[in-house]
């Protein structure tokens, strides 16, 4: 744990007085990065390495956003362990260790952001326990960053050239509702609160959705409550962690390295699958209505082998609820006494008026996922839910965002032609070709070669208006 | 900066799908008492030594380790896999460059901040691969392999020492004598340490033949040759030191292996002082 800062705030970071304009202290050129975890921790280091000054945010006491176990936003579960390896997984430039496994436990992840943060020496640009309450526009693009110490209340509002928002979008549970759900006798619960197998000890439980939250709950509540039945809307491809002796993302992107069309890589999948798992259909479970690359991978080896022991019993959509029964589409019921609802979660911007980030209904709509139309001097990182591991991305888009700082600052005018082009591209996404199933876990689905292969077409351009500048001079 | 069109330094599509597997390192390294201690704005940087084709970490524990270490210097080398006291000697004929980047990156993460990179010869070609993907504090290039690929020296080296050079070519380690490696360094020694020279991957080897397509880079760089060098010849020096825009430093009356030879001073403390200046 990292020692609490107490007291004002603003002495964490000692200003000369003369830089206070009223109330508002002026960071001058510094950036703000709103959120401590992986995407914050990418974001405040590219900033600092080309040359900006930076402070990171945290509302927790400790670093690691999702994957700070204890913090109270925290959705990772004792048993949490990544479904994507290391190689795609990590940062480019701070591999995880050797001596990790393929699939890290959350533990471990945590563990390796805090020797991140030491080794490119963040920690003296955060403040933990830090809460951003609002982020409102100032003069000249510039943003007034509004921080409450959580243990004083004191607040402190300072002014800095911009914001990157990685508060994350995995914390703020989306919960549905079924007629009859309020006079469910039973208990209720989200998989917000899922923290371990103890709310599921010996009871009859009924897991709701299949995303890969969803199919690790089921598999620990078929290893520790009496019984289990798991509803899903649709029936999905699970996809072994393990196929023929390989991880199976890495096989994924060497198919992708070899550039097969998607139609062969689907054969190749779908055989594998079937090769390694079977047919989902002769388990007990519904044929996926969709192709593969559809939706988002489910990544789980044992739910398969539940459902074959019976521990699992597959289950289509709720229908409703009366007392603690719950009936299910197909006419079936059963006796339940606890609902996890593995439901996922909405993106969440508690300190900053929505219009700022081109919300359409209940998501941002945003070029690159990064930059809104209505400022440029916003950029949001960690709003995508790849169809592999995250961290190569979080570098990839923070050094997007950092090299893109750093023009602003020595070139305004060519960075407006940056962010003007870039801007009209918010309706680009990022599918690989596939079309993605209408739902609100694929709003932020990308495919990551394609999407990484647009990040480092926008560097380049970058990085040539940057050099045009020097032999400008 | 350099001006070459490089390849893609974002797709890195078989470290992606065949990672390489991870070997036992030889990590030696000297700490000076205090060091960590010190804030981390003022005190002296790391500095992390990549040695070149054959050799191990220990040619920079010899001389240069202690020496610097005396002056308030973390040092660190790293025996790259098959050589020194690594593992992975048996799938030398199965290693590539990028898992020697591998090794180096793994080590890296080991070292409380980011330190200065040292490569020499072939290490000065993973050290610039490393830069590629990892921003160090600085990047010191000596007597670096070419970075414009080593075939244009085959002919030559056909001509002078075709034994050598018709072994290199069906993948045998390039054959280093106390000749090609030292100025002056007395018989004994010098015979001692050819005798802790290793086997090189032919793979590896090839690669070196091969242009690289390296940079831009975001943080200081130094070129070091020596004109008394019979392995790496100045055209290799000067390509390298032009690719970053800068100056090479030539420090005459010194071999390949400036770290071992007689008179290893000197390059050391041309090196000290460009940290203290400008890293």
């Amino acid at each position: 744990m990292f020692p609490v800062r107490r007291g004002d705030p603003a002495l964490a970071h000692p200003l000369p007085a003369q830089d206070a304009v009223g109330m508002i202290i002026d960071r001058g050129g510094a950036w703000a990065v709103v959120g401590a975890g992986p995407h914050g921790l990418s974001a405040l280091k590219n900033l600092l390495q080309v040359g900006l000054d930076a402070d990171g945010y945290e509302r927790a006491t400790d670093l690691g956003g999702n994957w700070n176990f204890h913090a109270e936003n925290s959705r990772v579960y004792e048993s949490t362990h990544l479904i994507s390896t290391k190689p795609f997984t990590q940062f480019p430039d701070f591999p995880m260790p050797d001596s990790y496994p393929d699939y890290p436990s959350h533990w471990q992840v945590h563990r390796y952001f805090r020797s991140y943060a030491e080794h490119f020496g963040l920690l003296d640009h955060l403040s933990f326990n830090t809460e951003v309450v609002a982020v409102a526009p100032a003069d000249g693009d510039r943003w007034n960053v509004t921080v409450r110490d959580r243990d004083s209340g004191v607040e402190t509002t300072r002014q800095y050239a911009g914001v990157v928002i990685a508060n994350g979008h995995n914390w703020w549970p989306k919960i549905p509702q079924y007629p009859g759900q309020d006079t469910f006798t039973g208990e209720l619960k989200h998989s917000a609160d899922y923290k371990s197998a103890e709310v599921v000890r010996g009871k009859r439980v009924l897991v709701v959705g299949a995303g890969n939250t969803g199919c690790d709950v089921a598999v620990e509540s078929a290893q520790n409550a009496r019984e289990t039945f798991h509803s899903t809307r649709r029936g999905y491809y699970y996809n072994p962690k393990y196929a023929l002796g390989r991880p199976s993302d890495q096989t994924a992107d060497l198919l992708l390295a070899l550039r097969l069309p998607l139609g062969l890589r689907r054969v190749m999948f779908k055989s594998v699958l079937r090769l390694t798992v079977g047919d989902f259909e002769k388990f007990g479970l519904r044929k996926p209505d969709h192709e593969f690359f559809e939706t988002h991978p489910i990544v789980n080896q044992q739910l398969v082998y539940y459902v074959g022991h019976g521990d699992i019993q597959p289950r289509p959509d709720i229908a409703r609820f009366e007392g603690s029964t719950v009936h299910f589409d197909d006419g079936t019921s059963a006796e339940i006494d606890v609902v996890v609802f593995c439901t996922g979660y909405l993106a969440h911007f508690p300190f900053l008026d929505d219009t700022y980030l081109n919300m359409v209904g209940d998501h941002p709509v945003l070029a690159r996922q990064i930059f809104t139309p209505s400022s440029p001097t916003l950029a949001v990182s960690g709003l995508i839910q790849p169809d592999s591991g995250q961290w190569t991305i979080a570098h990839w888009q923070g050094m997007l965002v950092a090299t893109y700082a750093a023009l602003l600052a020595q070139d305004p005018r060519a960075a407006r032609r940056f962010y003007d082009a870039m801007v009209r591209e918010t309706d680009v996404r990022f599918t690989g070709g596939a079309e993605y199933k209408d739902s609100s876990r694929h709003y932020y689905e990308i495919a990551h070669q394609e999407y990484l292969r647009a990040i480092e077409r926008d560097l380049q351009r970058l990085e040539s208006m940057s050099g045009a500048l020097v032999s400008a001079r | 900066m350099t001006s070459r069109r490089k390849s893609s330094t974002v797709m890195r599509m078989w470290d992606w799908s065949v990672p390489p597997v991870s070997t036992h390192r030889e990590v030696l390294s000297i700490v000076p008492e205090g060091w960590i201690d010190q804030p981390r704005a003022s005190r002296k940087p790391p500095i992390l030594f990549i040695h070149g084709l054959a050799h191990g970490a220990w040619c920079w524990a010899e001389r240069w380790m202690p020496a610097a270490a005396e002056l308030g210097f973390p040092v660190y080398a790293v025996s790259l896999r098959g050589h020194g006291d690594s593992g992975g000697r048996k799938r030398l004929g199965r290693t590539l460059m990028r898992h020697y980047v591998h090794d180096v990156m793994q080590t890296i993460t080991e070292i409380p901040q980011q330190p200065v990179i040292v490569g020499h010869s072939m290490g000065a070609i993973i050290a610039q691969l490393v830069a590629d993907r990892y921003q160090p504090r600085g990047l010191a290039l000596l007597t670096p392999a070419p970075i414009q690929g080593a075939a244009y020296t085959l002919p030559r080296l056909i001509q002078r020492r075709p034994a050598a050079a018709a072994k290199v070519l069906v993948g045998g380690t390039l054959p280093l004598g106390p000749e090609q490696l030292f100025c002056n360094l007395d018989e004994t020694t010098a015979a001692m340490y050819v005798d802790r020279l290793g086997r090189e991957s032919p793979w590896a080897q090839y690669e070196l033949m091969l242009p690289h397509r390296i940079g831009p880079v975001r943080c200081p760089v130094l070129v070091v040759g020596t004109p008394d060098d019979r392995v790496v010849d100045e055209r290799a020096v000067t390509e390298t030191a032009r690719a970053y825009g800068v100056d090479p430093v030539w420090l005459p009356g010194i071999g390949h292996d400036l770290m071992l030879d007689g008179g290893w001073e000197k390059p050391l403390s041309v090196v000290l002082d460009w940290i203290d200046e400008r890293c």
